[in-house]
């Protein structure tokens, strides 16, 4: 499509062209990078470059952090919540939401991490895809920082194509509601994606009206460690959107979707939540809100751990990094779980 | 690049040494539900820390009885002994066959038994063996034969629970344990075997299940019973009762049998002794001991019919 608009030059090397389309850190799942980004990168004779390959290893470490520790535990209780959700109190299905919204972000961006640090061992440099979405103040911000190539792929190619945000109002609103039910059609035909899709468009078509969508384009409390009591309300407001969506996006059905929010809105939304394996998801939770904490310290950077201890003394900083290599290791559940957009 | 390499190892060995010193530290100071990887219990349900430290007394035996739970608490030595037969009951907690190879690889030449009598449970054959290596390594000494189930079993939790045993054995800090001989209800008898005397069981409604082999635990079963057969030893398989309520549960008991009857001489008890679930079991899996009286008795009677216990004390006899 670049070639056809003329924003690429077609490529004469067979090698660099075979290589950019196999390439296999993020083959699979992502981040979805453009020839335009990627494909000169192969043209180029790179060296090895000694804080580049650290850097990697470093990312490498927190993507299986993310993937093992956070999403692996939380899909065990996620999954219990989700297939017997008629069993459960409102209170334990809003953690059962919850723990999906830690898995699928520590599934997916974990994945992208693990690919970008792989491709750095390489000299390679792949696009960010997530920027620490769930410390977005609005869903326009969150859109920006959730698998990013994705979504300025639609952008560039559906959203602007279509018209964008020029023209009238029937217009921004016909292009909004375009670009979230495609973007929801792409994970999957099943009516879910297509709720989860519309639900977000109407999340942003406000911002979009209001012109306010560009609003928030600076890290949240940049060079602050809290934010103020608006921006914290504002990433809560964002965040309960956010998760309230994300339970269409899992449930198996529409009437899943639906008998489980009911299931939410219930006067048991206000009893203690109760499940199978309480004391051990107890450990998830602890471990979830360490890795928030973490994410919050580290979200001026491409990902949490970038800068963390890197002005202490070495034993220290090596300390850090073995402690996540050791919570990896006590942590790990014993069952395998797939990557989740191995599947879109 | 080379510097790159040079700190990649250093760092390696940092983080082991780390690895293990934070591991022994979370093993002692947090509880169960804050280490879900390492779970390290010496003196676990079975009593295998005493029948292991036993069994060094123990060699040219009888009889060996290998299995899981059901073996220890369904074969009474007693009951053999009575009938002039020695044997030890080598059955631990959910054995599945990655770890009887290795009991039988360590203590086989040692106890020198002229017959094994092997009890096969079909869950057993299902299972991933984690759960048996953990009793096996906070029981048992370890060495080369445990570091190869590990690599084996190929577990997190076995990983670190084995780790952490060999600091404990280096430390030797299990020398002072004396595990109790009696635990709950729970008596160990010299020999393995371990009494129940609780008596009564109310059954309760179970899903049907299908047995499903897995074909690293078949793999591991074969290589037993070949080992055991090259040493010219007779080897017999015991499907040890269970109540009727968990037997009928099994949609494919009949392709269980057909496996087993493959390897070597094979009894399904539960076709052969008639019992009464509350009467004879104390749960949904063990004999009680009026249970295992008539168990055990029947199994004597078809030795001696069969012709087994004359060979062995035919061969007792040579010995001596």
């Amino acid at each position: 499509m670049d070639i056809y608009k003329k924003k690429l030059e077609p490529t004469k090397d067979f090698i660099a062209f075979a290589a950019f389309v196999s390439f296999f850190p993020q083959l699979v799942a992502g981040p979805i990078e453009r020839a335009k980004h990627l494909l000169p990168q192969f043209y180029k004779k790179r060296d090895f470059d000694y804080l580049n390959a650290i850097d990697g290893l470093k990312q490498i470490l927190w993507g299986f952090f993310k993937k093992i520790v956070i999403a692996d535990n939380c899909a065990t209780y996620a999954n219990l919540i989700f297939n017997n959700s008629s069993d459960y109190s409102g209170s334990t299905l809003v953690l059962g939401a919850l723990f999906f919204t830690f898995q699928i972000y520590g599934d997916f961006s974990g994945y992208s991490d693990i690919a970008i640090g792989t491709s750095k061992l390489f000299g390679f440099d792949l696009m960010q895809n997530f920027n620490f979405p769930y410390f977005s103040r609005d869903i326009a911000e969150f859109w920006r920082r959730w698998h990013i190539s994705l979504s300025t792929w639609f952008r560039d190619y559906l959203y602007i194509p279509l018209g964008g945000s020029r023209g009238n109002t029937w217009m921004k609103i016909r292009n909004t509601f375009i670009i979230f039910l495609v973007s929801g059609f792409w994970h999957g035909a099943n009516w879910t994606f297509i709720a989860w899709g519309f639900l977000n468009a109407l999340y942003f078509l406000p911002l979009l009206l209001t012109n306010k969508n560009r609003k928030n384009l600076e890290t949240v409390a940049q060079g602050k460690f809290l934010p103020s009591k608006r921006e914290f309300f504002n990433m809560l407001l964002t965040f309960t959107l956010t998760v309230f969506a994300w339970v269409f996006f899992r449930a198996e059905n529409i009437s899943h979707a639906i008998s489980y929010i009911s299931g939410i809105f219930s006067p048991s939304l206000f009893a203690m939540p109760k499940f199978e394996g309480m004391p051990r998801a107890l450990a998830t939770i602890i471990l979830v809100m360490v890795f928030t904490l973490i994410e919050w310290i580290g979200r001026e950077e491409k990902y949490a751990i970038s800068k963390i201890g890197i002005s202490w003394p070495k034993p220290v900083r090596w300390a850090f990094y073995s402690l996540i290599i050791f919570l990896i290791g006590m942590y790990m559940p014993t069952v395998e779980s797939p990557f989740i957009y191995f599947q879109f | 690049m080379r510097k790159f390499l040079i700190n990649t190892t250093k760092f390696l060995l940092f983080t082991s040494v780390f690895y293990i010193a934070l591991l022994c530290v979370w093993e002692q100071a947090f509880p169960s539900w804050l280490k879900p990887n390492i779970n390290y219990k010496v003196g676990a349900n079975g009593h295998l820390y005493t029948r292991l430290s036993e069994i060094k007394k123990y060699s040219n035996i009888d009889i060996l009885f290998l299995g899981s739970s059901h073996a220890y608490r369904g074969f009474d030595t007693r009951i053999f002994s009575k009938n002039g037969l020695k044997s030890f009951n080598l059955g631990s907690s959910s054995q599945t066959p990655i770890q009887t190879k290795i009991l039988i690889d360590r203590y086989l030449d040692q106890l020198n038994p002229k017959l094994v009598i092997y009890e096969v449970y079909p869950d057993i054959f299902s299972l991933d063996g984690v759960e048996s290596s953990l009793d096996l390594i906070a029981n048992g000494k370890n060495d080369f034969h445990t570091i190869k189930m590990a690599l084996e079993i190929n577990s997190i939790r076995t990983y670190n629970t084995l780790i952490y045993g060999f600091i404990r054995e280096l430390l030797g800090l299990n020398k002072s344990y004396i595990e109790p001989t009696h635990k709950d209800n729970d008596t160990y008898i010299p020999g393995g075997f371990v009494e129940k005397k609780l008596g009564f069981y109310s059954p309760q409604k179970l899903d049907k299940k299908e047995i499903k082999i897995n074909p690293k635990q078949l793999k591991y079963f074969n290589e037993i019973i070949d080992k055991i057969k090259s040493k010219n030893i007779e080897v017999i398989l015991v499907y040890a009762p269970i109540p009727k309520i968990n037997y009928k549960r099994y949609t494919n008991t009949k392709y269980f049998d057909e496996i087993m009857r493959k390897y070597s001489t094979y009894y399904n008890f539960n076709e052969i002794v008639s019992l009464n679930d509350s009467l004879h079991f104390f749960d949904s899996h063990h004999l009680n001991l009026n249970g295992v009286e008539i168990f055990n008795n029947k199994l004597i009677e078809l030795l001696k019919d069969s012709g087994v216990l004359k060979r062995v004390k035919k061969q007792q006899q040579s010995k001596n």
